[in-house]
């Protein structure tokens, strides 16, 4: 078995809520990620799923510690990252990076194209003069831009586009371990699909690892190798692609998976849905007991006091839901 | 045949900017029959949103102008109505919804006061009578202790609940055709499911002819029963939901259903991709729009934009090759 290059134990990101104008005093705190455990090998993707506001975007960012975790601890091959400050920190980056979501908050309008995606080469010193032209360019034509660009600015072009230079940028440094948080949402539908091949290409070609944080399901599953489920702050689920897609075991997990409309008329008539009740409950005063019994269909009543285990029920597929451990 | 609830004629709407003119519809024509479901798909800047606004005559004036057609609304020319009578039909016979609920309510008046205020335009409806009737309306939504909630304020609803009160204040005079514009974009994947399940009931109890506009061709396919594909503000297939998604006769709505990745489809290592990008509005090519993208494009495609051509009763396409494509 190979060694995980991704291990993230017991991660919590715990956001504080402050009240009052000049003495500000915390008075509760957004469990945004509570307790999450899982790794993530090397060459594979692990795809993220979630609702808006189950903490993936923040799960994602407090592994390559752009937040700081509460507790718990990240190790990026054997190395603590939590532990880390500084410039050992700052040099450890090199080797992961992010795709944001939106490709036209995460470009700095003033700065050429070029200048954006060369940025990381001049703060590590790596290359200068016409040396560094020649690696902008050619990271340009890893991503399929045009090397000629190199001098435009970001607004000149589409959001497809733009979406390549963030990808671009992100390789810069080659680093092995990529966070893609949503990198096609804010894509047309149209250019969701090349961004996809792009992003499966270029891991084939780089031997890159991902997280790939998303809430399209069907995107997910043709881009994962495991997937990860996650429902207010926790991971409810994690197991290989084909498993988890035929064969979900949380009940949460189904509901999601037929809640996706096929587009397929016949089926969708035919198809039994399960469509959930109420909303997601506040991450602020998440519910005791499973953080999922309010809206589960099947929940048993101490479902409701107590957390269940985060167990592997074969094949590394993880569960925790009370009802797989009967 | 009976007269259809709804005909749209060649309907033409531009944008007059400091860049040039924008033609965000270029002639569209449909009819839709009254209880029918039609769904609009396209790509953002396609000219969904721009139609139907348009049809409500809600496009700001200037830059904006309806520069040709007619919409025939139960006979009557909604673009010869002088604004006061046309602001009767609105709210009262044609109802919109939009994506984001949070936008589309007033944050500083309470629900009851919104909705009250459509009765006491359309209906002469006041105080207690008024109130009556709206706490109907939340109940038939599915609003939990509405007697209670109507007395609250839009902040105080998550985005689901949010999107049913939209929906109740757009049902309140019981119209004959609503545009729902995006209705589950801004919600996931759970709460979709359950907003759109309602809209179908509502549909069904208030007999009214519904438009869905949308991106997902899944939302589209679950819904509707009648499609119009839109590309570059024009309507280029068209016809029932089974042949759009089984018979497809336009590339682009080929492309586009082949380009999606699909939950109960075996993975392929590479998704088909639509090439390029979608058309600049301001310079739109000659012949049809599609031809820079379109694989399968003749000397004919870049000169001249073809009529709809029939296939079928009630299935259109506008492409040369409608005929030959399989």
């Amino acid at each position: 078995m190979t060694e995980p290059l991704v291990k993230v134990r017991d991660l919590a990101v715990h956001f504080p809520v402050e009240k009052g104008l000049f003495f500000k005093k915390t008075v509760a705190h957004v469990r945004a990620v509570d307790g999450v455990s899982f790794d993530i090998y090397p060459g594979e993707t692990l795809g993220l799923v979630g609702e808006s506001g189950c903490g993936k975007s923040t799960l994602g960012r407090a592994i390559l510690q752009l937040i700081r975790p509460t507790a718990g601890k990240v190790f990026f091959q054997g190395e603590d990252l939590t532990q880390l400050r500084g410039e050992a920190l700052r040099d450890a980056r090199c080797d992961f990076q992010i795709i944001f979501q939106d490709p036209y908050g995460s470009l700095n309008p003033r700065m050429t194209v070029g200048d954006i995606v060369g940025e990381p080469l001049k703060i590590f010193n790596i290359v200068r003069g016409k040396a560094w032209e020649r690696r902008v360019q050619e990271l340009f034509g890893l991503v399929g831009l045009d090397p000629k660009f190199i001098r435009r600015y970001p607004h000149e072009f589409s959001g497809g586009q733009r979406q390549r230079i963030g990808i671009a940028r992100a390789l810069a440094l080659n680093p092995k371990f990529i966070v893609a948080d949503e990198p096609i949402s804010s894509l047309d539908v149209s250019i969701q699909a090349q961004i996809l091949n792009l992003m499966m290409d270029l891991q084939k070609q780089l031997n890159l690892t991902y997280l790939f944080i998303a809430h399209d399901l069907a995107a997910v599953r043709h881009v994962s190798s495991r997937v990860a489920v996650m429902y207010l702050g926790k991971v409810v689920e994690v197991a290989d692609r084909n498993e988890i897609y035929a064969a979900p075991k949380h009940p949460y997990t189904r509901a999601l998976l037929s809640a996706v409309p096929l587009p397929d008329p016949e089926i969708q008539k035919k198809r039994q849905r399960i469509v959930l009740q109420g909303d997601v409950p506040s991450p602020l005063t998440p519910p005791p007991g499973c953080p999922f019994h309010t809206r589960c269909p099947e929940a048993l009543h101490h479902c409701s006091l107590d957390v269940p285990k985060f167990k592997d029920y074969g094949v590394g597929h993880f569960v925790s839901c009370h009802l797989m451990e009967k | 045949m009976t007269e259809p609830l709804l005909s749209v004629k060649n309907l033409q709407t531009e944008f007059r900017t400091r860049e040039g003119v924008v033609k965000a519809v270029g002639g569209i024509s449909f009819d839709l029959r009254a209880g029918e479901t039609l769904g609009v798909v396209g790509e953002s800047g396609s000219g969904k949103s721009v139609s139907f606004l348009s049809l409500m005559r809600l496009i700001p004036e200037p830059p904006g102008k309806i520069v040709g057609g007619e919409i025939l609304f139960q006979g009557r020319d909604l673009l010869k109505l002088p604004p006061e009578l046309m602001r009767r039909v609105r709210g009262d016979q044609i109802s919109m919804i939009f994506q984001d609920p949070m936008t589309s309510l007033n944050p500083f008046l309470k629900i009851s006061r919104q909705m009250t205020e459509v009765l006491e335009e359309h209906r002469s409806l006041f105080g207690e009578k008024a109130l009556k009737v709206a706490i109907q309306m939340l109940d038939a939504v599915g609003i939990p202790e509405s007697a209670r909630r109507i007395h609250d304020y839009p902040h105080q609803f998550s985005g689901g609940m949010r999107q049913r009160v939209m929906i109740a204040m757009a049902l309140l005079c019981q119209p004959k055709l609503l545009i729902a514009d995006e209705p589950t974009t801004a919600l996931d994947v759970t709460i979709q499911a359950q907003i759109l399940e309602l809209l179908k009931e509502l549909q069904k109890e208030f007999q009214m002819a519904v438009v869905l506009i949308t991106h997902n061709l899944g939302v589209a396919a679950q819904l509707c029963e009648t499609i119009a594909v839109m590309y570059a503000g024009k309507i280029v297939e068209y016809g029932p939901v089974e042949e759009i998604f089984y018979r497809p006769k336009h590339p682009y709505t080929m492309g586009l259903l082949r380009s999606v990745p699909r939950l109960d489809e075996k993975i392929s290592a590479r998704l088909e991709t639509i090439q390029g990008q979608p058309p600049d509005l301001l310079a739109l090519p000659q012949g049809c729009s599609y031809t820079p993208r379109c694989h399968c494009a003749v000397e004919r495609c870049g000169k001249e934009y073809p009529d709809a051509i029939q296939l079928d009763e009630q299935h259109y396409s506008r492409c040369w090759k409608a005929k030959e494509l399989t």
